[in-house]
């Protein structure tokens, strides 16, 4: 009779395990590789690895070669910047300053040429000094802001009923988006002086955004259309019938929320030029990757490739982070999926 | 009256950009002649005089750079089809992870596609060569004579696989997978909730319900975000100039460096990458109408 | 008579405390057919859906055709249950790129490990049945939806249930193509299959069913005889869900 009962409970055992045996193995598996990696990386990071390669060059990181009594310069810009972030955010109750939000991010590029460069009152700094992440986000931001209004027209062209118009905007944002992103930037630096008069010269930073913002506005274009055409038809009847012109439909309707639908894609792109701006250290301009690259190359730190790279990687991966969780939530209180 | 318009508008977009244009070409030229290098192809047949570690075709530096640019560009490919193939399959894994029932699996997969999209690919690459294969001993993994592993690079079966090489495309392939698995989870999460239900209720297990229900109406949402994926990967083959390994795009960079023929060179490079850009165009929409055949009646 | 559905006290929340199912029992014997009604959130769906697995409960026991599920959701027992309990939708939900007769031979086939001449020989005397055999190599597209949820039934009879389970089933169907489902689910009660229909459809559950069970927001309200509950119900809310009905 007790046999019985043991037969009964093996068997019921028996159920619940045989279905899940696979997943369970795996789970065993994955669980135990983990634990021993996990062991490892924590034995090398406190005790193989020497941090002072990251720890004394924090301002390096940061500034690149900027004279340091001068460092407050590029701090005041970023701050500003982060400023003006929380405000697009977060918009405050004050509807003027609401309405200034778009004159305020316009104005962050002559803030950021005074600061960083120099002059009327401020000691200039060649822009072979730039460097570090203040030279990344100076990249991704000047890039971006002159980006987007190119990609919207470009978008608006490709949709044009006028032939030439929509003809050249499509090769333009069809070759761009064909090509590697380092041949633009390669070719920037080195074929954009060829088409300038004798004479006019353009330093390597305003090359490289040059470059940046045509690739970009290219992808921005795309993302637009895309947006455009995922708005109901009924919208721009509705808009018709109320007497608005063309220019106010684009103005009112169709930029506003073909920006709001393609939003998600947008960040996305802004991400991926945050990340790009890692291809100038192959092309001679010293932003973060670049400084942990020369770091690399001092004789004092040869061989610490681990620490260098592990240290940029958190960096990259924090921003990237913020980034992107910032967007969810602008998502999220725009209501978009 | 609006039609006139129009044209007259066209007319006068044309002559901006005519003149625009000409403007630019006016400073080239001058420019040219000052630089005394003019614009022709015929440099082409000259010997290239450079050495590249890895050719599939035999190459001395005595040939042309016509070869040369050949040679690089069957490097390219080499690097690129490996690793669409790779990253497929491990993007694959990634997606179908990422939508299990498995928390293990899931929140693995998760972390892993975060951290490969939030760091830039670059800095992944120089990762696999500088500190994954350069930063091997002489032998790392050692199995008999069938397979090897050191910091000169894989050896199996009689294949040997430089450092370079293999660090580019295990780095791409990782780095793509992960964009590849999150488009197809977009796919399998595109199914509506009830074919899961349907399924299920009919007592159909769930790797055969998968595999017969979902995946076959997830893939035409896969296909198109799979398309622009391979193509991202062929665009970023050429960072490979940064961990030494010679593709069209590093050759492309030594030849501007030893002839100065940047235009030429340029457009050589944007006529590769439209060939490249073609091929994989062309070889998803046929995946993509092989599908769809069967797919006529389905709205 | 065989109880084949026996629910014992099952409630489910969400997340919030609010109840789906709140302390809801039940039994169902063979052969009869239950009929589910109740306004939209009461939880019926959820109810019948807990039947074959596809809702977990928090507490209770349902015990179908003798096999037992509780909270622990075992998914062994939960697919037994599948290969002899069926299921129809509100919205049909056929696989949309397998034809008609593949829609119905591919749980025969992949489930019950049956040969696809059997499959197929019985998958086409299922829709002779229902009368739309013409249509077995078309695609669910081409269907009207009377036709598409005629060709769920015979997907769910393809595996020779001993119960049927259907949540709205002429819901989503335009008004003319009601009643040719109808009279398929009448005629498979007639013919002695045990059924719970969660449905609207007041003339239908009159003529077919054995119980009425009413619910709202997760609880049972009041079960009883058609006769009874549709002419003198007992309670407030049922009389005043059946008058919101009739008008």
């Amino acid at each position: 009779m007790y046999l019985k009962k043991i037969k009964n409970y093996i068997q019921k055992l028996k159920e619940i395990l045989l279905l899940n045996s696979l997943n369970n193995f795996l789970t065993i598996l994955l669980i135990s590789t983990i634990l021993i990696l996990s062991i490892q990386s924590f034995n090398w990071v406190i005790f193989n690895s020497k941090w002072s390669v990251v720890t004394a060059n924090v301002p390096l990181f940061a500034f690149g070669t900027f004279p340091e009594e001068q460092r407050w310069r590029p701090i005041i810009w970023i701050v500003s910047l982060f400023l003006i972030s929380f405000l697009s955010i977060i918009p405050p109750k004050w509807k003027w300053l609401r309405k200034n939000l778009l004159i305020a991010w316009i104005g962050t590029i002559p803030l950021g040429i005074f600061l960083l460069y120099g002059g009327l009152g401020l000691q200039t700094v060649m822009s072979r000094n730039f460097g570090g992440l203040t030279l990344t986000i100076l990249l991704t931001v000047f890039s971006s802001i002159f980006a987007l209004p190119i990609g919207i027209a470009l978008a608006f062209c490709r949709q044009s009923s006028l032939f030439v118009v929509k003809k050249l905007s499509s090769i333009y944002i069809d070759s761009m988006r064909a090509v590697p992103l380092i041949a633009v930037l390669f070719f920037g630096q080195l074929l954009i002086p060829l088409f300038l008069p004798l004479g006019v010269e353009i330093d390597r930073v305003w090359r490289a955004i040059f470059a940046f913002t045509l690739f970009v506005s290219a992808y921005i274009a795309e993302d637009i259309r895309g947006g455009l055409q995922a708005i109901p038809n009924t919208q721009i009847e509705s808009a018709r019938s109320l007497g608005l012109n063309q220019f106010q439909i684009i103005r009112f309707i169709l930029i506003p929320q073909s920006l709001r639908i393609a939003l998600p894609a947008l960040t996305n792109q802004a991400i991926g030029l945050f990340q790009n701006t890692s291809l100038m250290s192959i092309l001679g301009l010293v932003e973060l990757l670049g400084v942990g690259r020369s770091i690399l190359a001092n004789p004092k730190f040869i061989g610490q490739y681990i620490e260098v790279y592990i240290w940029l990687a958190s960096v990259y991966w924090l921003i990237c982070t913020i980034m992107a969780l910032i967007a969810k939530y602008v998502e999220k209180r725009l209501k978009i999926a | 009256m609006k039609s006139y318009k129009g044209i007259i508008f066209q007319i006068l977009i044309f002559l901006f950009f005519i003149c625009l244009f000409g403007l630019l070409i006016n400073n080239l030229i001058i420019n040219l002649i000052r630089t005394d290098l003019g614009f022709n192809f015929s440099w082409l047949l000259k010997p290239a005089s450079f050495a590249l570690a890895e050719h599939a075709l035999p190459y001395s530096p005595s040939d042309s750079y016509a070869w040369a640019l050949f040679i690089g560009w069957l490097n390219s490919l080499k690097v690129i089809f490996t690793s669409l193939f790779l990253s497929t399959i491990l993007g694959i894994i990634i997606g179908l992870s990422r939508t299990s029932k498995n928390i293990i699996l899931n929140i693995l997969s998760s972390f892993y596609i975060t951290i490969i999209r939030q760091t830039p690919l670059l800095l992944q690459l120089m990762f696999w060569y500088f500190v994954g294969f350069l930063g091997l001993n002489n032998n790392f993994i050692y199995f008999t004579n069938i397979f090897k592993i050191n910091n000169k690079g894989i050896e199996f079966l009689g294949l040997s696989l430089t450092s370079e090489y293999s660090a580019l495309i295990f780095g791409l392939s990782v780095f793509t997978s992960a964009f590849i698995g999150e488009v197809i989870r977009g796919g399998i999460v595109s199914v509506s909730k009830g074919q899961w239900e349907s399924f299920r209720s009919l007592g159909l297990s769930e790797s055969n319900g998968l595999i017969k229900v979902i995946i076959p109406q997830a893939l035409p949402a896969i296909i198109p975000g799979l398309t622009s994926q391979y193509l991202n990967l062929a665009k970023n083959s050429t960072l490979a100039i940064a961990i030494g390994y010679s593709d069209i795009y590093a050759i492309n960079d030594t030849i501007i460096n030893q002839t100065g023929r940047a235009i030429e060179c340029f457009i050589i490079l944007l006529l590769s990458f439209l060939i490249l850009n073609l091929l994989i165009t062309n070889l998803m929409e046929t995946i993509n109408k092989l599908i769809n055949r069967k797919r006529i009646y389905i709205n | 008579m065989n109880t084949i559905i026996n629910v014992k006290n099952i409630s489910k929340s969400y997340s919030r405390g609010l109840l789906a199912l709140d302390n809801v029992s039940l039994k169902v014997n063979q052969g009869k057919v239950l009929v589910i009604m109740g306004p939209s959130g009461s939880g019926k769906s959820t109810l019948i859906r807990t039947f074959n697995g596809l809702e977990a409960f928090d507490s209770g026991e349902i015990n179908i055709l003798g096999i037992k599920i509780n909270q622990y959701h075992n998914e062994r027992r939960i697919q037994k249950i599948r290969k002899r309990v069926g299921m129809v939708f509100q919205q049909f939900n056929l696989f949309p790129h397998l034809s008609i007769l593949d829609n119905i031979t591919l749980a025969p086939l992949n489930v019950q490990k049956r040969s696809r001449v059997d499959a197929e020989e019985y998958g086409m005397y299922l829709l002779n049945q229902m009368g739309i055999s013409m249509h077995a190599e078309k695609y669910p597209s081409q269907l009207s939806g009377g036709e598409q949820q005629r060709v769920a039934i015979a997907r769910a009879l393809a595996l020779k249930p001993e119960v049927l389970l259907f949540d709205e089933p002429t819901s989503a169907l335009d008004p003319e193509r009601i009643n040719e489902v109808l009279d398929v689910m009448r005629k498979l009660a007639q013919d002695g299959m045990t059924m719970v229909v969660v449905t609207h459809e007041i003339n239908f559950a009159k003529d077919v069913s054995d119980h009425i069970l009413f619910m709202d927001s997760g609880k049972v309200i009041e079960t009883s005889t058609p006769d009874i509950f549709f002419s003198n119900a007992k309670h407030e809310r049922s009389r005043k869900f059946l008058n919101q009905l009739n008008k």
